[in-house]
């Protein structure tokens, strides 16, 4: 965003000083969140999550695969997400690919855990069919549609919705096959498990501005930030990752501080975010 | 293959002459200038318009008439395969291409001297027919964006399978290997804009398939003059009018 005046740029820095901001929110309030599910039929789930002007949309599709050498007993969960054109004429071409990295990377940073798939969001053993042989790959992709500010919290919420609305299918394991042969599956196309995603954390992220910090900028205040921290807490009040951004440097202090505040927020955006999934389940249904 | 059973019923239980439901909605990316959704189907497509603004590069700047430029994306979700890295390859840059001349046709570029206008389409969901329908998505972009135009294109596409002339070919259909055409249409001035062909089919045939495909494209068309209405009438009675 670089059409802003030195008078609009006070404004908005003028607004967040005295908790105040530019469409009358405060520093710690969120913009209302709509979740619509389902969206993507081909996929095993999806959801289009909408803050705002944010609008991103979230699919799941599982494939059948090879577990790792290393972690025979876990499946995989990879994250790609892709910045499209009609967010932003500057992602013409190649030019949303660095925005859509950096935003895969801490996504999978949050809500993946560490190597090891210790602390993930996603129960990763859940996943798995034969153990060392048969497992599920599961590829959520992730689209920025329209983009007005926290995408990261945007794009966390739209996973969330989409692995909650996704539905794995039943694997049925041919019996009597050889140690080192690769079983035989039938995988069922009425039935579905449902995935357990209370443990999926939510992205809740603090953009300095000034010497205050607010949650989900606009991108007019995006443009004013010195630095942003996102911070993914689960519904026990975990943290499962922190990733910071900008160049402005933190005091630690702050950062501690910036934590627990996040931690408190995380509570009304989980619970605000389970109500509208839920509703947006039945809404599906009906 | 059997693509039309002897009830005259398709695979997914159309008649050969039957579109499957459209669908449309103005205003899906509210930062830009104009924008859309268009469904035919299972195949869903968003336009969006930005524009007409200064020329971002300076060297391709026209002193008569406005650039016109054009991207074609595919969700990674899109098809039934998950598929990596969709932008820029072959296909997308030929479908780029067709829409923004289909586009530059209608639109009234020497209205807007040294300006530039920039459609990004991209497909959420491909299920055969993505060419027309984003065709479709872009002239309800550029409606909706208020960009000067002759006409408004809409386009659709006809096959012949089973010795059948069929209408708005859904994927399983279009890959079966028969002709596709791809029509566009200005529906008010009478006229083609655009024309693709695959496949061979007898002269009398493509008159036949050809004549199925205008008909669709003028059904297209009064079903998007209708969405247009309703949302100018939504905007009057915003503005109180």
């Amino acid at each position: 965003m670089g059409g802003l005046s030195l008078g609009e740029k006070h404004f908005i820095q003028g607004g967040i000083a005295q908790d105040l901001r530019c469409d009358g929110r405060k520093r710690l309030a969120y913009r209302p969140i709509y979740v619509e599910t389902g969206v993507i039929p081909q996929a095993n789930g999806s959801a289009r999550v909408r803050m705002g002007a944010t609008d991103v949309i979230a699919s799941v599709k599982a494939e059948l695969g090879k577990p790792s050498l290393l972690q025979p007993d876990k499946g995989k969960v990879s994250i790609y997400i892709d910045c499209s054109s009609t967010a932003e004429p500057a992602f013409e071409g190649r030019g949303g690919d660095e925005l859509a990295t950096e935003l895969s990377v801490a996504l999978q940073r949050c809500l993946l855990g560490g190597k090891s798939g210790a602390g993930a969001g996603i129960d990763l053993s859940s996943l798995i069919v034969v153990e060392g042989k048969i497992c599920w790959d599961l590829y959520i992709d992730g689209l920025v549609v329209s983009s007005d500010g926290n995408l990261l919290d945007a794009l966390g919420a739209s996973i969330k919705a989409a692995l909650s609305n996704t539905g794995i299918p039943r694997v049925q394991v041919a019996a009597g096959t050889a140690n080192d042969e690769q079983p035989e599956v039938d995988v069922s196309d009425e039935e579905f498990l449902q995935f357990d995603t209370s443990g999926v954390p939510v992205i809740v992220t603090l953009t300095k501005v000034g010497r205050h910090y607010i949650v989900d900028a606009t991108s007019e205040e995006e443009s004013q930030m010195s630095s942003a921290v996102s911070i993914s807490v689960n519904r026990q009040g975990h943290i499962c990752g922190i990733t910071k951004r900008g160049g402005a440097a933190l005091d630690p202090s702050i950062i501690l501080d910036m934590i627990s505040v996040a931690k408190h927020v995380s509570e009304q955006v989980i619970n605000k975010l389970d109500s509208e999934i839920a509703s947006a389940e039945a809404q599906e249904e009906s | 293959m059997e693509f039309v059973s002897p009830e005259g019923l398709r695979l997914d239980g159309r008649r050969p002459m039957e579109m499957r439901q459209i669908r449309a909605e103005i205003g899906a990316v509210s930062k830009a200038d104009g924008s859309a959704i268009f469904e035919m189907g299972n195949t869903k497509v968003i336009a969006a318009v930005y524009g007409p603004r200064e020329v971002q590069n300076r060297s391709q700047q026209i002193s008569s008439h406005a650039l016109v430029r054009c991207e074609y994306s595919m969700a990674n979700f899109s098809t039934g395969d998950r598929m990596r890295k969709p932008k820029g390859d072959r296909r997308s840059t030929e479908i780029s291409l067709v829409i923004r001349q289909t586009m530059e046709a209608c639109i009234l570029t020497h209205l807007l001297p040294r300006s530039q206008i920039d459609i990004y389409v991209q497909v959420l969901q491909a299920d055969g027919g993505t060419r027309s329908a984003c065709i479709n998505a872009a002239t309800l972009a550029l409606a909706d964006a208020g960009i000067p135009m002759r006409d408004f294109v809409t386009s659709c596409s006809a096959g012949y399978l089973n010795s059948t002339p069929l209408l708005d070919l859904n994927y399983v259909e279009d890959s079966a290997g028969g002709p596709d055409v791809t029509l566009g249409i200005l529906p008010k001035l009478d006229k083609v804009t655009l024309f693709q062909m695959d496949s061979k089919l007898p002269i009398d045939i493509l008159e036949n398939v050809m004549q199925l495909a205008i008909e669709g494209c003028k059904a297209i068309a009064s079903y998007i003059r209708e969405i247009l209405l309703e949302n100018t009438n939504q905007l009057e009675y915003r503005r109180g009018v």
